[in-house]
């Protein structure tokens, strides 16, 4: 008996998936999207190459040309100048393409996942746990997000990976309203209640049969926060209370322009590269993420309706 | 002696919860005291119309749910008798749980009414049909997809089907999946929940043909459930008409078809189109809707709507007795 | 131009339509050169099974073709009761608009999904009535007015807040003596109370009377009907088709009722149209159809339906893909009389004797 190999074109993901990467060539804004994060990726990707550092240093501290607290405008040396401290501008927005990424993945990625366990539970057994699961959620989404954060960062001290911990206890509630509210939808469903009849375990079920049918709006939830994730890790870095001065992080390369941004005497903007440049950064990094996620939500709906 | 499946009594309520702890404010009685027995090989059909409960005693009777009292033995070798004694307890399945209860599921399976919700739309056909044999440890691997596409064939259906989603196909080629999904296990006992309501009238009878070529070839014992006389009358041999919960009548296909005598069988069989302009049949068009079977009526159920009602009908409940040969019948007329 | 289209008799006649849906697998031709006409008072049936276009041909009749689908040929004219043809196809929403709901109403299949769950029943109802003939009952309201001699209210109606609350609460009395008056047309019991429930309160039995009574509050001449007993028991059905039948006398409306149920179809059709995969394949009055059917698909159709005392035959193969439909004529490949010609040609409706029309080369040629 022949197997069809996965990638070949007859496998019926890869069929889908080129069906969605056609559908996206229709909506100029989607491709705008994919294009922004295709080249934020192979930035991150190729940051060493970009902008080398230098051997036993932490790659992720800005290397500086000097101590001088002004900021430099761009020039040959420094490809976009230089923010307090002397630190290099396109090193820093380079490898903070990297920062960025690493936080809003693993942000969204385990608080999806942990979403995924407790929304899964709770809309699979309903009763008794759906309500104890559901006020533990209720709990923390009471709390403004930013603020709670906030309160955890400043709990577990300062730094990147404090925010991480932070953001993703502030952001798997709204997975698991998301999750919960799916899988109360597919178990209603006659092929959950047949995966009984044929004998499978409720483990079975949950994962081989109701996580499938929920994963649609988890994508395209999941790409929209990635904008979000990094936008309030960037806030929260701008505070000061996440990476150390130096560090390659957007938020961070922000903060230190705070005593720049009224210029000097006479002359507002002169010190704009130490703001502009990480602002468009950050800015490009969400909107790509945010019109990839909408050209997400409107392919994959009527493919979930048209099922 | 010949009996696959034995009720006795069976009940199956839901409760009505409401108010702000969701206490429990009533019972729908879907299933009130249901005794059948189905004999081995045969396809035995359960009409009656929407809230009846038939549909809730075929789930019942293969513990899909659980019976809220009453027996349901069960013996795929068919050596039951139609009033088992406590000789037979062990066949009792009625209060099973864990790995008894889920090793039962190989031996019953049911077919649902609609293939385009009963079959995962995210899983592809093979994996579909494979499931059972890898929930019940039968085989894996390579031997999994030779029996998968065994059974593909079996049901009229192809290799080139294999790797594809369900809702590429009609609905008649998604009832064929189901039912492949149903009989990979070999099962001795179907529940057929209305198999052919959702699927186009031409293609009605061939699914039809292939109950019938199943059940030959595999030794197969069905419960036929519809509210569709017709179909019931092609494919059953011996029928169960169902009111409000409670069985009304039983006998064999033909003599329910020609002579019924419950009065409710009776204004039903009037109901049915039929595709000949020129019979004008005498309809009984019942008064009302049928009640609720949260509230049902006191005595015979069907009385309020009944054209032949008397007094004792209001207060009694009438017993299915046997009448005639093979015929039982619920009602004070008889 | 238009007045030739329709003859003395016709009330609604369905040239050459041609629907298409443009989906994700492509161009769904749904519908491809149908041809169907109904004469004023008559009741049509049409018969098909899935895929056959006559659900989207009884929707594109009041200019509601589904998305993504679009009309792209032909043409629908309809006598108004105002006696004028018009072409449904060519109508702006403004003219449609006079239409829908008035002179064409349409029943659907499932009753729940026809009622908003959120609005009572009346509610539903007096929308109908207070759309379509709002001005019948402001006359009735202006006849009452004369006769409000409250002191209360009347002393209210002179401050500008109040004004015209008279007229507005009249207005809700006499709409709601209205629907009263058409529940009780509808042989449903305790109008009174049913006009303040909720659709979920009641069964499908009375939700579809419900519907069928919106459909019917500005007396329409045509009533689409689209399977509307098929998810129904067998004996509200019956009630219903009864129910039906009799409005119909009443109110002298023509009635399209398609259905794939050929008892149904024998019970309350004068006329029966058979349509397959997007074409009508015969047309032939009912006892004629029963007895005599030509097309193949038609006998096939018959043939496999479960009488009681027969044996019944599948048809064999499946309804075609619409994307890519055969060739010539649709049913070829299904057919057991086909010939080289039907997967070359497209057979067109022909009137074979009096009053039976059918599209194939068995019966006289293109």
């Amino acid at each position: 008996m022949s197997k069809t190999k996965f990638w070949s074109a007859e496998h019926p993901r890869i069929k889908e998936l080129v069906f969605v990467l056609k559908k996206m060539k229709s909506s100029p804004l989607s491709i705008i999207g994919l294009t922004i994060v295709v080249l934020f990726t192979l930035l991150a990707i190729l940051a060493p190459v970009l902008a080398p550092s230098e051997t036993g240093r932490d790659p992720y501290m800005m290397p500086r040309t000097g101590y001088s607290p002004t900021p430099q405008p761009p020039s040959p040396e420094n490809l976009f100048g230089t923010t307090e401290g002397q630190y290099d501008l396109y090193y820093g927005v380079i490898w903070g393409t990297r920062a960025a990424y690493r936080i809003g993945v693993l942000v969204v990625a385990v608080s999806a996942l942990i979403g995924i366990v407790v929304g899964g539970l709770a809309g699979y057994y309903k009763g008794v746990v759906d309500e104890v699961l559901m006020r533990l959620t209720d709990i923390i989404l009471a709390f403004p997000a930013l603020i709670l954060a906030m309160a955890f960062v400043v709990a577990f001290g300062r730094g990147l990976d404090s925010i991480t911990l932070a953001l993703i206890l502030v952001w798997w509630p709204s997975y698991a309203r998301l999750i919960r509210g799916e899988f109360l939808r597919v178990t209603s469903e006659d092929f959950v209640e047949a995966a009984k009849a044929v004998g499978c375990s409720d483990f079975r079920i949950m994962v081989r049969h109701v996580l499938p049918n929920t994963i649609f709006p988890l994508i395209i939830m999941a790409s929209l926060d990635i904008g979000s994730v990094v936008l309030t890790a960037a806030a929260l870095s701008f505070l000061g209370l996440g990476a150390p001065s130096g560090y390659s992080d957007w938020g961070q390369i922000i903060s230190l322009s705070r005593n720049w941004i009224t210029g000097a005497p006479g002359n507002p903007f002169a010190y704009w590269h130490t703001y502009i440049i990480p602002g468009i950064f950050l800015f490009l990094f969400i909107i790509g993420w945010n019109l990839l996620g909408d050209a997400l939500r409107d392919i994959l709906d009527p493919m979930i309706r048209r099922r | 002696m010949e009996s696959v499946i034995v009720t006795d009594n069976l009940r199956k309520y839901f409760p009505i919860r409401g108010g702000l702890f969701s206490t429990k404010k009533g019972e729908v009685k879907a299933v009130d005291g249901v005794s059948l027995a189905i004999k081995k090989g045969e396809t035995f059909g359960l009409v009656g119309e929407s809230g009846c409960g038939k549909t809730t005693a075929g789930k019942t009777i293969i513990r899909l749910l659980k019976p809220d009292s009453g027996r349901i033995f069960f013996d795929p070798e068919g050596g039951l008798s139609d009033n088992p004694s406590d000789d037979f307890k062990q066949f009792d399945i009625a209060r099973l749980k864990g790995r008894r209860l889920k090793s039962l599921r190989r031996h019953m399976q049911i077919v649902y009414q609609n293939p385009s919700t009963s079959l995962n739309p995210r899983m592809l056909v093979k994996d579909i049909v494979a499931e059972p044999l890898f929930v019940h440890k039968i085989c894996r691997g390579k031997e999994a997809e030779k029996r998968v596409l065994d059974m593909l064939e079996r049901v009229g259906l192809s290799e080139e089907h294999l790797r594809r989603y369900p809702h590429e196909f009609s609905g008649g080629q998604k009832q064929r999946i189901a039912i492949a999904r149903a009989l990979i296990t070999h099962p001795k006992f179907v529940v057929l929940d209305e198999p052919t309501s959702s699927v186009d009238v031409s293609v009605r009878a061939s699914l039809l043909q292939l109950f019938k070529e199943l059940q030959q070839n595999m030794g197969l014992t069905y419960l036929f459930i519809s509210h569709d006389l017709s179909m019931v009358e092609a494919i059953c041999e011996r029928v169960a008409v169902m009111y409000l919960g409670k069985v009304v009548e039983v006998t064999e296909a033909e003599e329910l078809f020609e002579k019924p005598l419950h009065p409710y069988t009776q204004a039903l069989f009037s109901a049915i189109p039929i595709p000949d302009p020129k019979t004008k049949r005498k309809r009984i068009i019942l008064k009302g809707e049928p009640p609720s079977p949260a509230n049902p009526p006191a005595g015979c159920r069907f009385h309020p709507r009944c054209p032949h009602v008397m007094d004792i009908c209001r207060s009694e409940e009438p017993k299915l007795e046997e009448v005639k040969p093979k015929h039982l019948v619920a009602c004070h007329l008889y | 131009m238009q007045a030739k289209a329709l003859a003395e008799n016709e009330q609604l006649k369905v040239e050459d339509l041609v629907v298409r849906f443009y989906t994700y697998e492509g161009i769904v031709k749904a519908v491809e050169k149908a041809n169907l006409n109904l004469r004023k008072g008559e009741t049509l049936g049409v018969v098909g099974e899935t895929g056959s276009g006559k659900s989207v041909t009884a929707l594109t009749i009041m200019a509601l073709t589904p998305t993504p689908g679009k009309v792209e040929g032909g043409h629908i004219y309809f006598r108004r009761s105002t006696g004028e043809i018009v072409d449904v196809l060519t109508l702006k929403e403004e003219g449609l608009l006079k239409i829908r709901g008035k002179e064409i109403s349409m029943i659907f299949q499932e009753p729940n999904a026809a009622l908003d769950p959120l609005y009572t029943v009346g509610d539903q109802i007096a929308e109908a009535i207070l759309t379509h003939r709002l001005p019948e009952m402001l006359e009735k309201v202006g006849r009452l007015e004369g006769e409000e001699t409250n002191g209360l209210w009347a002393f209210l109606e002179k401050l500008p807040f109040f004004k015209g609350s008279i007229k507005k609460r009249l207005l809700n009395k006499v709409v709601r003596q209205e629907i009263v008056e058409l529940l009780k047309l509808m042989e449903i019991p305790d109008p009174e109370r049913v006009v303040d429930a909720y659709p979920h309160e009641l069964s499908g039995g009375m939700q579809q009377r419900i519907v069928i009574a919106i459909a019917l509050a500005c007396s329409p001449t045509l009533l689409l009907a689209d399977e509307p007993t098929t998810n129904l028991d067998v004996t509200v059905q019956a009630q219903i088709l009864d129910l039906i039948m009799r409005l119909k006398r009443k109110f002298g409306t023509s009635v399209i009722y398609i259905t794939h149920d050929m008892g149904v179809i024998a019970e309350i059709s004068d006329r029966v149209a058979v349509m397959y995969a997007g074409r009508v394949v015969e047309v032939a009055p009912t006892m004629e159809i029963f007895k005599n059917p030509l097309h193949p698909y038609t006998k096939a159709l018959l043939e496999s339906i479960p009488r009681p005392g027969s044996a019944f035959k599948a048809i064999p193969g499946t309804v075609p893909n619409l994307v890519n439909p055969p060739s010539g004529c649709r049913f070829h490949p299904r057919c057991s009389y086909a010939m080289k010609r039907c997967s070359r040609e497209t057979p067109e409706l022909k009137e074979i004797s009096k009053e039976h029309l059918v599209a194939c080369f068995l019966h006289g040629g293109a």
